[in-house]
Order: C-alpha cells, then structure tokens, then sequence
C-alpha cells in the first residue's frame, strides 16, 4: 500500500510497486488524460507533475512516489481554466489532441519556473514532447500568451 | 485516394434518410464513445441518420466521419448551424454504426479518407439541414397560423418579425415530425450566411485541454481486462510457437491469445499485459525475406526501372520528343518506407455480448473494415457487430487498418471478458502499414530555346493499395504510384507516365497525402533541376508550364508573392518553390532555409492554397501547419530501414520526428476560387519536401535526391 498525493487527494493505492505511474494513473485511477505514446521517455505523451516538476509517468514507478505529490491534466485547475488551458482553446491549438496533455503539463511546469519564457525556453521545456499533427506553432503562441495573460 | 466526385446519387441517399427523430433531453448522453444506441422519445419515420433534434432544443449529429484532429466534425456542425439557423454551441457530434447513408461513393465504404470528410458531405448535409429548416417552419406555420413565408430561422427559433412571436426548435420538433419531407428546400443564400467561412471554434477543443476527451485506449467497460500484443518483429512473418510459462512468473498474468502474427498477453492491468508482451518467448515460422535489408530492396526498385512498366497516361511520342530535344535531362530519385506514428497506438476494446453479437469501441477511420474483419474473426453476420468509433488520436491513413480490432475479438472471445488492447509502440511502428518505399526516373526533354517538350515519370516500387484493396489492383497497376504526375496540370508536350510494380515484405498503406507524399518530391525536385538545365527560374520554368491554367497561375504566383520570392534575404537563408495539386485543392509553397554545418533548419513556410469553397479558415490554416511539418518531418527524419527482414526504427528514439525547436513558422493564404469543394487535411502536405530541397540546393549547391536528408551529407 502506497500512500500518495493525486491531484490534492490522499490516495492508498495496492498495486506492484514497480507499476508505472501512468499505468496507475490510467488503469487504477481512472485518470485518462495522461496518454501512452511509446513506454520509453521517447515522446512526452505521458507528462505529469510530480513534486511540481514535469515528470514522464511511464518512467516514475509507483514504488518511488511515497508521500510525493502527481498532479495530472485533470487536476491542473479545479474547473479546466489554468491560463495555458484558456490560451489553448483561444489558440486553437489541439488537432488530434492525444499528445495535448502532456504539453500543457510540460508547458505548465515551464510557466512555474520561468513565468516569461522566451522562444528558446519553449523549445527546450518542450523538446521532448513530441506532437504528430504538428501543433508547434500554435503551442509557442499559447503558451506566449498564456505567459502575458499570468503577468 | 479515390478519385469519388460529388455524385447525384450520394446526395440522394442523403436525402432519402432525413428525419427529426426526437429524444427526451434527460436521455441525452455524454459523448463519451460508451453511449449506447440512443433511445428516442416518441418519433415517426424512418431510422435515425445525421440529424436529431431534441425538445430541448439542441441537435446531435451522427457523422459518417472519424474526429481524427482535422476538424471535420465541427465542419459538420457548422453546415447544419448555418443551414438550420441553430447556434454551433448547441450541437453534439458523434460517429454513426456503419450503414448505407454513411457509407460513400464509388466504393461505398463508410470511411474516413481521401480529405473527402468536408468536401463530400458539404452538399448532402446542406439540403438535410435545409429540409429540417422548413419543416421546422411549416410546423411554426401551422401552430402560429401565418405563412411559412412570413417565418424565419434563426438561433434555433422560428419567428414570425410581423407579430413578434416566436417558437423554440425544441417546441416544435414534434410537429415537425409529422409534416412531409421537402424534396427540394431552398438553400440558405451566400449572402445571409454568418457562420460559414468564419474561423468557428472547434467542438473538440475544450475537452482536448483538460484530458476529457476520450480516445479508444481510453475505453473503461465494467469486468474489462487488458491486454497487450507482441507481434512478429519480420514482417508477416507467422506464429510457431509459444511459451506461457516463460511468463507465469509475472504477476496479474491471465492469460495468452495466439494471434496469426503474434501473440496478446491478457492481464488486470495494461502494466502486467506489457511486461508479458515484452517478456513472453516466441517462435515465428520462417519467411522469404528473413535475411532482406533496406539497400538490396531499394537495388531491387532501382533494377525495375529497367524493365516496362504499365503505361497509364501516354501523350505523344515521348521516345521520339526525347530523342529530338536539344538537351535531356535525366535523374532517379527515391523514398523510403514511413511510417505514421500517430501518438496514439492501434488499440480495440472489444465485448462479445451473451447473444453472440460483438461491440467494439475503437479509434478506426473505416468503420465497415473493421466490422468485416470482426465478423469474419467471429463467425457471425456483419449486422451483428456494432461499430462505436471514439476520437482517433491521430489516423493519416493508418486507421484504415483493422489489427487491433481482429486482435480485440480474438481475445474477448477467448478470455470471455470485455477486453482492452493495445498494441505497443514497438509494434505500431514494426508491422509495416507504411507509405511504401519507392523510385523513379525522370527525363525530361528541352528543345533550343529551353522549352519542355517530353517529360517521362516511371516509377517502380510497392504500391499503397496492394493489401488495402487488391481487389482495385488490375494489371499491377497502383494509380497512387503517379498520384499528383499524371493528372497534373502542368503541359510537357509529349507526356508519359508509368509504373513497375515491386512488392516488399512490410505492408505497404496509404500514408497521409498517400502517392503525392512521394510524387509531389519527385517531380517538383526533378523539376528545379529541368529550370536550370534550361537556365531559368524554377518560378519561371513552372509559370511556363501552367501559362494556360489562370487557377493554378493565380495559386503559384500568390505563394511566390508572398513568400517574397526573388527578394533579398538575410545572409546564408535561401528559398525553394514546390507546386502539387491533390484531393482537389491546389498548393504551393516557399520554404525558406538555412544550411549551417550540413543541418538544415527550414525557418518559414509560406502556404497559398486554393481548396475551392470552404467551411472553417481555421482549418485550413491548422492543416497547412500540420502538413507542412509532418512533410517536412518526414523528408529530413523519417525512414523506416529493414535489417533481416524487420524494421530497425521501433520506437521515437529511431524513428525520429520534428521537434518544436525544428517547427518553422508556417504563414497560409487561402484563396477563395469559389470552385468546388477540395480537400484540406492532405494537400498542404507534399509541397512542404520539394520546397526544402529547392532550397537546400540553393543554399548548398547539392540536390537531394534520396530521403531523409539526415543521411545525406550536406556539409
């Protein structure tokens, strides 16, 4: 039994403490919003903050999570209206959508630390994160925007 | 990829299966993908198709489409907003079970593909919405006692301006029910439009941000297991053997499905399935191919050249033109295998219910493909498999295949659970389904004065269409292999086209843009070449070759205006100009580049478009963005190269896609010809390649003739 903070709430979760927090996440939970795209910190898909920090949740294991705090896509604000969420509707960003998740929480965890991040500051925040419809240019202007809007 | 064009009879179907089913709001369910077949409150007529307004007032639309990202649902949406006078926010759009209205011409197949998602449905729906619209209208009339003609629609009420009353769509639907049918509605003038042409927001996107929106893999049914395959790493190869006990040590394991190419590993949860998949032992049987690589199957291509191909398109005498030209210019150039790595794997839930019938829930771009194969897998009539398609995270084409859904059946049957599965990374980028590999020779002739007066294209290679439909395959002949040449506008004076077939081990698919992914490289890139064996501008050679063609003229010279061809440029950035037609719609693009220690970095990507009529700018700009990297994408990185008769890319590490920090600024102008309807979700693709290397050999002096451009060497 592993005793870990999700989105604000305590949860006791049994489950091999070599699981995945993705699959946690997605199979225990419920919480689907974090994607599987490859299994490898290849792709990004699977972003979620652990600790306040971009994390890949098909990396982290379960076992290494005792008393840390995950936040998912699903608990970066309490009604779905974070400033990058609002500059990604405004923006228009998702096509397909799959690896959207995971770019916001990269994109989130970028605005924590560097709530001006220049062009160069994306690219490197969001390197890993790949996106196949090829949403990059509308993802650079959220998150701009989203950056002025905090400010 | 068919060439369907908007036929009579596909508007008649349409017509012939209206009705305004109504439903109580209360029965109204989420878009989830998990809906069962709505239940309608008291209705008359026919069976549910398209459209359904509720008494509270809000429209659900039944799309023959799969949401994939190009927006085509909300397009839907928006013709019948505009149409019907009801506001976009109050529409609901979900994907129909296969069947007849759903399905398309000239092969009928309900599918998502060919960019016919818009352009197809555009006229159809109008005249469905419009019928809706007037008997809405004429319920109004009845219970308001004036004439129709004194009513309008508008923001989901009919009003009669005169009296100042008015009815709610919701009030009325009942009523509306009972009338006739109008067989031929008026149409919403262009000039009392408000909705369409306008940049709509899309339906989709709000969930999209907060991790609502539910995929296939996404799927949750009561007492569901999970499972994950392992597939044979040769392509086709089959299974010999397996060895459950070699993973009985894994805990959470339940059981193991023999697949015909594999294996899936059935478990409590998709982590335990994995470790199996990934741990399980394996025999396959042995293939033809078990020891072919990459450069004997691309020597293989290159020796087809050398013998005749089927002959598609023959203007003239292109030998005799050839050997009169003043100056020949001749070059082979080559692709390789791709794959279309949608982030989201293939992946099937399935249940098999206790009357024998099969449900899947899955992300599929070809709902009747699936069903026939589940069908067969189960032995059960088509009828009796129903067909829930859920948002596609990606399709590019390689949702046309069924996999997943044969695998999903196999193993719900098995286990006799509702089952999960989805393939791995590994498998989705190994088992082939790629944009075949592919060469070509070109020679082009010019006379004295540098004028093209021969122009021979013979390609040789696998073909996209070959286990998709080999049915359609007559004479080895696979149109896609000259997709974008032979039908294009350009005038070579005498013209061949011409195809070899080559079949190779992985299974060849249509890949986004399908034939003019690889075509619209070849010929634009041979082109540049031509314009400077006749010592010309590449703008020039091909204004030269389109003098005759005002719509194309007006397309080419809107991108190099804008993209400011000819004018100066900061130091060491160069620019190439590529021009394809496809699915309708005519592109042209200007790259602009650098080249700095042999890496080229493409900085901006002017799009100018013309895809005829059109519903959302917003997509057509979000699907020139998206075009133009996944082209771009795929000309510097991508290739899938087969060592022992398997692909050596299996995950993103290998197979290697644009980044953000590589993503150019891409800047598109949409012309409004006001011609028929195109396509936007593939067009924008194969210019992007040819334009980068234009400009790349602009910048090097070096013409790239085989992709990626990561293996050449530039420096």
């Amino acid at each position: 039994m592993i005793e870990v903070t999700i989105n604000g709430q305590q949860r006791r979760i049994d489950a091999d403490p070599d699981m995945p927090l993705l699959w946690v996440l997605r199979d225990i939970l419920g919480l689907t919003g974090t994607k599987y795209g490859c299994g490898a910190a290849q792709c990004g898909a699977c972003t979620v903050h652990v600790d306040g920090a971009a994390a890949r949740s098909c990396q982290v294991r379960l076992g290494e999570l005792a008393g840390r705090r995950v936040t998912t896509i699903e608990g970066l604000h309490p009604e779905g209206r974070h400033p990058l969420q609002l500059a990604w509707i405004a923006h228009q960003v998702p096509q397909c959508g799959y690896c959207q998740s995971g770019q916001i929480m990269a994109a989130a965890a970028l605005l924590a630390a560097k709530p001006n991040p220049t062009d160069a500051d994306i690219d490197a925040a969001l390197e890993g994160n790949l996106c196949r419809c090829g949403t990059y240019q509308r993802i650079r202007a959220a998150i701009h925007a989203a950056a002025r809007a905090q400010s | 990829m068919q060439n369907a064009t908007l036929t009579r009879r596909g508007a008649l179907a349409a017509a012939a299966a209206l009705v305004l089913p109504v439903y109580a709001p209360a029965q109204q369910l989420p878009n989830d993908g998990l809906a069962p077949a709505p239940q309608p409150g008291p209705r008359v007529g026919a069976p549910i198709a398209y459209l359904s307004i509720g008494t509270d007032g809000r429209a659900r639309l039944l799309s023959p489409t799969t949401e994939c990202g190009q927006g085509t649902h909300t397009a839907h949406a928006m013709i019948f907003a505009e149409e019907l006078g009801l506001p976009l926010e109050h529409f609901t759009v979900e994907v129909g079970q296969p069947g007849p209205e759903f399905r398309r011409p000239p092969l009928n197949e309900m599918n998502s593909g060919g960019s016919f998602g818009v352009r197809f449905w555009y006229g159809p729906f109008r005249r469905v919405a419009a019928q809706a619209r007037e008997m809405l209208i004429a319920a109004a009339a009845q219970r308001l006692g004036v004439p129709a003609g004194e009513l309008t629609a508008a923001d989901g009420r009919v009003t009669h301006a005169a009296s100042g009353r008015s009815l709610g769509f919701g009030e009325l639907v009942e009523a509306a029910m009972a009338l006739p049918v109008p067989e031929n509605p008026p149409l919403k003038p262009e000039s009392q439009h408000r909705l369409l042409r306008t940049p709509a927001p899309r339906l989709d996107i709000p969930a999209k941000t907060r991790g609502a929106a539910i995929y296939g893999s996404d799927i949750t049914l009561p007492g569901m297991v999970y499972a994950v395959t392992r597939l044979s790493p040769v392509f086709r190869a089959e299974l010999d053997s397996f060895d459950r006990a070699s993973i009985a040590h894994i805990p959470g394991i339940l059981d193991v499905v023999p697949l015909p190419h594999g294996v899936a590993v059935v478990a409590t949860n998709t982590w335990a399935a994995m470790r199996g998949a990934q741990e399980i032992r394996l025999r396959f049987k042995p293939t033809p191919h078990d020891t072919l690589d990459s450069a004997t199957f691309s020597a293989r291509m290159r020796e087809a050249l050398d013998r005749p191909g089927h002959v598609n398109r023959n203007d003239g005498d292109v030998e005799a033109a050839l050997r009169s030209a003043a100056r020949v210019v001749e070059a082979v150039y080559e692709v390789p295998y791709l794959a279309h790595a949608c982030m989201e794997t293939d992946n099937c839930t399935a249940r098999i219910n206790p009357d024998g019938s099969a449900e899947l829930w899955l992300p599929t771009q070809h709902q009747d493909f699936c069903q026939a194969a589940v069908a067969r897998v189960l032995g059960i009539p088509r009828e009796r498999v129903r067909v829930h398609t859920t948002l596609a995270g990606g399709g590019f084409g390689r949702r046309y295949g069924w996999g997943a859904a044969e695998h999903a059946a196999a193993v719900a049957k098995a286990v006799n659970r509702p089952v999960r599965l989805i393939w791995t990374r590994e498998d989705d980028l190994g088992q082939g389904y790629y944009r075949p590999a592919q060469v070509a020779r070109m020679r082009a002739g010019l006379d004295a004065q540098g004028r093209v007066i021969a122009f021979h294209f013979k390609a040789a290679g696998p073909g996209s269409g070959t286990d998709l439909r080999p049915y359609l395959i007559r004479n080895d002949f696979d149109p896609t292999a000259v997709q974008s040449v032979a039908d294009t506008r350009y005038r070579f004076g005498a013209f061949r086209t011409e195809y070899v077939r080559v079949d190779g081990p992985p299974i060849p698919w249509i890949w986004r843009s399908v034939g003019s992914s690889q075509c619209g490289y070849f010929i634009e890139c041979f082109l540049d070449e031509v314009a400077e064996a006749a010592g010309k501008d590449p703008l020039t050679l091909r204004q030269e070759l389109l003098a005759h063609d005002q719509r194309a003229l007006r397309v080419l010279n809107t991108a190099a205006e804008q993209g400011g061809w000819g004018r100066p440029l900061p130091a060491g950035r160069h620019r190439g100009i590529a021009y394809v037609e496809s699915y309708g719609s005519l592109v042209a693009e200007v790259a602009e580049v650098s080249v700095t220690d042999g890496m080229p970095r493409v900085h901006k990507v002017t799009v100018a478009i013309d895809c005829g009529e059109y519903v959302n700018p917003d997509t057509i700009r979000a699907q020139s963005e998206g075009g133009v990297v996944m082209g771009l994408s795929a000309a510097l990185f991508e290739g899938i190269t087969m060592k022992n008769g398997r692909a050596e890319e299996t995950n993103f590490g290998a197979y290697r896609l644009m980044r953000m920090a590589e993503a150019p600024v891409v800047e598109t102008h949409i012309i409004r010809s006001g011609e028929t309807m195109g396509g936007v979700g593939e067009p924008p693709l194969p210019p992007a390649a040819p334009a980068m290397v234009n400009a790349i050999y602009a910048a090097t002096g070096k013409r790239i003739r085989s992709l990626p451009i990561s293996r050449a060497d530039l420096r």
